[in-house]
């Protein structure tokens, strides 16, 4: 696994290094709805799984064995960052943003549009009715 | 002032900077409102309020029919207003307006109401006969941890606060959530409920904003008794080192790449459905999503064409609408990762048997970057990206296999062990596989149907306790051993013995 970075994921990491006091560590990890994505934390511990794998703006990069070996000699993967909501723990969500993979062949500067403006306006009122077989149902 | 203010002691407030966000309807990209976004001051003063309701009482000490009436209450009133949650539900997080009227509101009271049940029917004292130390008694007390924290995830916000809350609350402690920012408004609303319902101050607590602040003071902060998470198994792993700080209990609900094994013996055309159901649900944006369909080579080429045909027939768009199946995903950035992955599966697999790309088709006005269309690849390798790692989107991956025990090899070839399924007319046979595959849930002809009254969590790395049942509500009950001497003669005292006389 290789790993870089594009300008905008390295200049938020750079910023966490001067929010945080603590040494810092991003680690690739997987899972539900985060999917597989790097997560930016603050004296954490890598399990005995995990390696690194790279890093940037000077801070490590780790990621576990089994996604080591999924993307194995020098598969690249690129971590970029996203600026719509953000979840997970992980530190730039304090910023207001999210550090996300991307794919090798990633081109920071052909990003489509992020905020499209909506077409003509959709009739947004609900419409229909639940079927009678799903009112007899209690799911979850 | 935001729109949907943090629940705090409560009564709604700004958070402490005044600073908001905005959510947005992901179909259109409308917004929706500007959420409170709570800083580390605001955790710590909801964390506080929890506290000081804990240790003040008189939520901790009421009995537990009084706990009872008033989960039963908060269910109530949800039910009261069940078209406004299932509406803002399925606006701010994308998924269908069918969804949230069928699951995720019914599922939300369904929770209330069954841990409003072990409330009541669960003993709080349980005597234990017999003792090793005459003429001495014993029994078990279970008590409440005190201040139980959760941070939730955006798939199912209104179920997985209730998921949270009542098991907590039922059991007398009092609870602190945060919602996922991508849809924290459903969450929010709960504080009305918890208001109307007459819940003592500080018992329930609900705050929206960054996890990197919020999440991490959750489940760090020494004021805090238990923590519990649903979402990403590298969270969770964050989670527990934040939590073990002061050796904190920890409930995680974590990822998933359940396996749906189709047999041989399979109604095929109900097992066809079952495994499009248990993908495509929500966008396959559900941790148990039977993503891997582990399919017998005999009725491979057969059962892949049923799959492919019916796909089409998924009904994609708005949300509102009661006939849509599949809604937006819930951000454009989800679709992006999933976009990814489907490159991936071109590279690794080939072309998709249906779908690999957004929808051409929407209604004017939705927004084709925040929609996918369900995809389906076929003949894949269980060691590709695509079968081993989560992608939470609309993506199949068909596996064939020879003999049950490959299927049971493959299911269980995951770091995950969530959940799976098993499609067959011979229930000896499904239920021997339901036996070997390591996950803590096991649909045998079904898949998704969750309930209250039944467990809910994961093996391997998808978790760890359960959620729902009763072992999900004494997840959230301390036990104490009680030993008690009557005294009498000084003979009844080992003490006297143990040590020397001369004591």
């Amino acid at each position: 696994m290789r790993i870089t970075a594009t300008e905008r994921a390295s200049a938020v990491v750079e910023r966490a290094k001067h929010s945080r006091a603590g040494r810092l560590t991003i680690t690739i990890g997987t899972g539900c709805c985060e999917s597989t994505a790097p997560f930016l934390y603050e004296d954490f511990w890598p399990g005995p799984d995990q390696a690194e794998v790279g890093s940037v703006s000077g801070v490590t990069v780790f990621a576990p064995d089994h996604l080591r070996r999924m993307y194995p000699d020098a598969q690249r993967v690129v971590i970029d960052v996203t600026d719509e909501l953000a979840e997970s723990l992980s530190i730039e969500t304090e910023f207001g943003c999210r550090l996300v993979l991307r794919g090798a062949d990633f081109d920071s500067a052909a990003e489509p549009q992020r905020c499209p403006a909506p077409g003509a306006p959709l009739d947004r009122r609900v419409t229909g009715e639940l079927p009678p077989e799903l009112s007899r149902i209690r799911m979850r | 002032m935001a729109d949907h203010q943090l629940f705090i002691d409560g009564e709604y407030r700004d958070a402490a900077s005044g600073e908001t966000f905005a959510t947005h309807d992901p179909a259109t990209g409308e917004k929706i409102a500007d959420v409170a976004k709570a800083g580390k001051a605001d955790a710590v003063a909801a964390i506080t309020a929890a506290r000081k309701a804990f240790d003040e009482g008189p939520w901790s000490r009421t009995s537990g029919k009084e706990r009872a009436e008033k989960l039963n209450k908060i269910a109530e009133l949800l039910g009261a207003k069940a078209e406004k949650f299932a509406e803002m539900e399925a606006r701010d997080g994308g998924g269908t307006i069918k969804k949230a009227t069928f699951a995720d509101v019914p599922g939300a009271q369904g929770a209330f109401q069954w841990f409003a049940r072990m409330a009541e029917e669960q003993p709080e004292i349980v005597d234990l006969p017999g003792t090793a130390f005459p003429p001495s008694e014993n029994y078990v007390k279970y008590e409440p941890h005190g201040v139980c924290t959760g941070v939730i995830p955006w798939n199912f916000p209104l179920i997985m606060a209730a998921w949270k809350i009542a098991p907590a609350i039922a059991a007398g402690n009092t609870s602190v959530i945060k919602p996922a920012s991508f849809t924290s408004v459903t969450a929010l609303m709960l504080g009305e409920i918890m208001q109307e319902a007459d819940l003592p101050p500080g018992v329930v607590n609900i705050i929206s904003g960054p996890g990197g602040t919020v999440g991490e003071e959750l489940a760090a902060n020494p004021m805090v008794d238990k923590t519990a998470f649903t979402g990403s198994t590298e969270v969770g792993r964050r989670i527990m080192q934040l939590a073990s700080g002061t050796v904190k209990p920890v409930t995680l609900e974590l990822g998933g790449k359940s396996a749906n094994i189709v047999l041989d013996d399979a109604d095929l055309d109900i097992a066809a459905a079952a495994v499009l159901w248990g993908t495509f649900f929500h966008g396959g944006q559900v941790c148990e999503s039977g993503t891997r369909a582990l399919v017998h080579r005999a009725i491979y080429d057969e059962f892949v064409s049923l799959l492919a045909d019916r796909t089409g027939k998924i009904v994609i768009g708005n949300q509102l609408d009661f006939n849509t199946d599949i809604g937006p995903l819930v951000s454009r950035s989800q679709v992006e990762t999933v976009e990814r992955y489907v490159a991936l599966g071109r590279e690794e697999v080939g072309e998709p048997l249906v779908g690999g790309s957004r929808p051409d088709d929407l209604a004017e006005g939705l927004d084709a970057a925040a929609f996918y269309r369900p995809t389906i690849f076929v003949d894949v390798d269980n060691k590709s990206k695509i079968a081993q790692e989560e992608i939470f989107g609309p993506v199949l991956s068909v596996i064939p296999f020879e003999t049950d025990d490959e299927a049971v090899a493959i299911a269980n070839d995951s770091i995950y062990g969530l959940a799976g399924g098993v499609q067959s007319a011979d229930l000896d046979r499904a239920k021997d596989i339901a036996g070997r595959m390591r996950t803590g849930t096991v649909w045998i002809n079904d898949y998704h149907l969750i309930s209250p009254e039944r467990p809910f969590g994961g093996y391997k790395q998808s978790g760890i306790g359960r959620e729902l049942s009763t072992q999900g509500y004494n997840a959230y009950r301390q036990i104490k051993h009680v030993h008690i001497n009557p005294g009498g003669s000084r003979d009844n005292y080992m003490h006297f013995s143990a040590l020397s006389s001369n004591i």
